[in-house]
């Protein structure tokens, strides 16, 4: 299996990592694409045009943030867990 | 761009209903195999069971690792989805066949039902008091983080379906191209990456939609 230990897909640790780092991206645009559609909507809705759009696409670039900033601290645990797994191997 | 010739053009079926057709097709497959499966179970595993029965256990112990002992009651699910996807991603790779998930309403769907089935879990086991999942962690930030916890939740079914969605359709595409410059032979490297790709799209929607559930069923903090 070349491939597999190519792509090092027999590990584990280094899949996980893998799938919750390529989730990242999308998770911070697609806050702020909601928070967009959201604000367009009530705006549609209410005839008030430039504020809730505005105010919506700040709150969804806040809450893509708040992803990332969740994603990387998921991702950093992992980490830690990780090296702390090797250390007590090498013990 | 479409395939060229496919099955669901060979029996005439209307365009807009492929994706339908070409799910309905990943299910009869998985309904064969597990009934298969069934029929010939052993208690010393061999051939397909053997492997089945690999993929099952190894998600298990994943789910439960990460999740705790609660995640085994929500487990079928989780594997479910992940099998399912991962036939229906594998279904644009045989010829005559093309993806359902490179329609973005079999994504949609199936990250909407996610998104209400986490949501439920989070409800049944926690009750009223799943609101705290959406305030944050201090009462003073109240006004200023529901809002933002609502936003990104609903984000969430928006970035599984498009992220699918993305992959699959990209890689039809690919496909097509070098199939159109080159007949077969250009194709083939790229089949090893794309089987690569698949599995590994198949396997992020399972540990999101797992993350998720993990995420509602968990104290809020």
């Amino acid at each position: 299996m070349g491939l597999a230990k190519f792509f090092n897909i027999t590990d584990r640790n280094y899949l996980d990592n893998l799938s919750l780092a390529g989730t990242i991206g999308l998770h911070m645009v697609s806050s702020v694409a909601v928070g967009v559609a959201l604000g367009y909507g009530l705006d549609f809705w209410l005839e008030t045009y430039p504020w809730c759009s505005g105010i919506f696409m700040l709150i969804g670039i806040a809450a893509g943030f708040k992803n990332v900033y969740v994603d990387a601290k998921k991702l950093a645990a992992r980490q830690e867990q990780e090296n702390k797994g090797k250390g007590d191997a090498q013990e | 761009m479409e395939h060229p010739v496919t099955l669901a053009t060979l029996l005439d079926i209307p365009e807009a209903y492929h994706h339908v057709f070409y799910t309905w097709c990943a299910m009869a497959a998985l309904f064969v195999a597990s009934l298969v499966l069934r029929r010939r179970m052993q208690l010393v595993p061999e051939g397909l069971q053997n492997f089945v029965e690999i993929v099952i256990g190894g998600l298990e112990d994943f789910t439960v690792a990460t999740i705790g002992e609660k995640g085994r009651k929500i487990f079928p699910l989780l594997c479910g989805i992940f099998i399912f996807i991962l036939v229906q991603n594998l279904l644009g790779l045989l010829p005559f066949f093309d993806a359902p998930t490179a329609n973005i309403n079999t994504n949609a769907a199936m990250a909407l039902f996610v998104f209400i089935y986490y949501n439920y879990v989070g409800l049944r086991s926690w009750g009223p008091r799943y609101i705290k999942h959406f305030t944050g962690p201090m009462p003073m930030l109240v006004p200023l983080m529901l809002p933002i916890e609502l936003v990104s939740h609903c984000a969430r079914p928006l970035s599984l379906t498009l992220r699918l969605f993305g992959n699959i359709r990209g890689e039809e595409i690919v496909l097509l191209l070098f199939f159109s410059m080159a007949p077969v032979w250009s194709t083939l490297p790229s089949y090893f990456l794309f089987l690569l790709a698949k599995c590994l799209q198949a396997f992020i929607f399972y540990m999101l939609t797992m993350i998720y559930l993990q995420g509602a069923l968990e104290h809020a903090h």
